[in-house]
């Protein structure tokens, strides 16, 4: 649950990768293939190059006409004041899937919880940190130029974000906590830009754990919180205890 | 970054459809449409293949423009085709589906050479027709069994334990031939 059991030799991971990408894995295998795609980096720039390698193949497909109630069912379901809370299950099941189907991060960024353990460090280490793990945001985001980078301070249960380029326009970004049990709990809406202060509530302190998944999708703001994601992520990371 | 941009042919259609993409990443519906009257029986032909049911097929395209309606925000033109970045959304969902619905191949094992009959390739650029021209060179080189395999797994979204069934074989061997088959194919593509 918590360290890889052995690590894999470059040549290993790639074969990995290669699996990955392919859609050849399923149950157990998959899902540690897709943990490790979330929390290594070089893993996931391994599962990207074999998507590219193998895209061309997608002009294959040869061309089918759908019938024209799809494009109903699509028209009806972008209308401006869509029920977003009707399938709530059905979407949070598309989400999870989505979130962790290999392209749904290739364009995301790192997104890096630092704890800071009551007291117990001086300050000057948890300024220092955050440029410590930057270099992890720049190799998963590669290309990108979105940034997140939370603070989090268990004394004062104070959460803060300083968000960066992140998508702009009607939909604003949530910030989930994914703890093991693999279902997204809404922390609230950050700005899409600089500095975001939020305190967390008792319940969702305990689910801050190292190793815990956090996500940012995109949301309508006026209807916030809310009880699943309607997304993939825009960005995605691990909690990193310091 | 793209280059010179004629204004009809291939390279257009792409410009379209990323001006198309940037709009519906504003929200824009009449976008939405336009992506999906320039798209929709390509994609469509990817979940029809992976599905193998008309229903299910129409459902997953649903699912996949309602996507590209909340992800259109991230496509960036700058690191993927356009039309890439659509097929890999609906390649994933629908074996997302399958995975889901607990689909076992039925197609008999020479549907992955039927393949290369009926490629479509109006919304291709001349650069995209020669990486696909490339990756069937190299899959060429393979044994037959490791390219029948990587293109089950392709086309028809087959997992291991699809293809250990299908082909006959015990699942370790299929993994060998696999992972075997993929790097030689990585070595032919020579992209690193």
């Amino acid at each position: 649950m918590t360290e890889p059991s052995a690590p894999m030799t470059p040549e290993e991971r790639d074969a990995l990768a290669s699996e990955l990408a392919l859609g050849l894995l399923t149950g157990a295998e998959r899902a540690e293939a897709l943990r490790l795609q979330l929390s290594d980096p070089a893993f996931a720039a391994d599962v990207t190059a074999w998507e590219r390698r193998l895209a061309p193949l997608h002009h294959d497909f040869a061309e089918h006409r759908p019938s024209l109630e799809v494009w109903a069912g699509i028209a009806a379901q972008i209308e401006p004041k869509a029920t977003v809370a009707s399938g709530v299950t059905r979407q949070l099941r598309v989400w999870r899937a989505s979130a962790l189907v290999s392209g749904a991060l290739a364009a995301s960024l790192a997104f890096v919880l630092l704890f800071r353990p009551p007291a117990s460090l001086p300050p000057q280490i948890v300024q220092a940190a955050p440029a410590n793990q930057m270099a992890v945001a720049q190799m998963v985001g590669q290309g990108s130029n979105m940034l997140v980078a939370a603070r989090y301070d268990e004394t004062t249960a104070q959460l803060n974000l300083r968000a960066e380029n992140l998508p702009q326009g009607d939909l604003a970004p949530e910030l989930w906590v994914i703890p093991a049990d693999g279902k997204p709990r809404s922390l609230g809406m950050i700005s899409a830009r600089g500095t975001t202060r939020m305190a967390v509530s008792p319940k969702m302190r305990a689910m801050l754990e190292n190793g815990v998944t956090l996500a940012i999708t995109m949301e309508p703001a006026a209807t916030a919180p809310h009880a699943a994601p309607s997304s993939a992520p825009v960005a995605a990371g691990k909690i990193s205890i310091i | 970054m793209s280059t010179a941009e004629p204004s009809s042919g291939p390279d257009a259609a792409r410009s379209k459809l990323i001006d198309a993409l940037q709009a519906v990443a504003q929200q824009d519906r009449a976008a939405l449409r336009q992506v999906y009257d320039m798209t929709s029986a390509k994609l469509f032909g990817i979940c029809l293949r992976i599905s193998n049911d008309r229903d299910a097929a129409e459902d997953i395209l649903q699912d996949v423009y309602i996507k590209v309606w909340n992800r259109a925000g991230r496509f960036d033109a700058g690191r993927a085709s356009p039309i890439t970045w659509l097929c890999a959304i609906a390649r994933n969902s629908a074996i997302d589906w399958r995975r889901a619905s607990g689909r076992v191949a039925t197609a008999p094992e020479e549907a992955a050479f039927a393949i290369a009959d009926t490629r479509m390739r109006a919304d291709q650029t001349i650069e995209q027709d020669q990486e696909t021209t490339r990756i069937h060179q190299c899959i060429d080189t393979l044994e037959e069994r490791q390219a029948t395999a990587i293109r089950a797994a392709f086309f028809d979204g087959l997992t291991y334990a699809d293809l250990s069934a299908r082909m006959d074989v015990p699942l370790g061997t299929m993994k060998s031939w696999m992972r075997r088959g993929l790097q030689r194919l990585k070595g032919c593509l020579g992209d690193d």
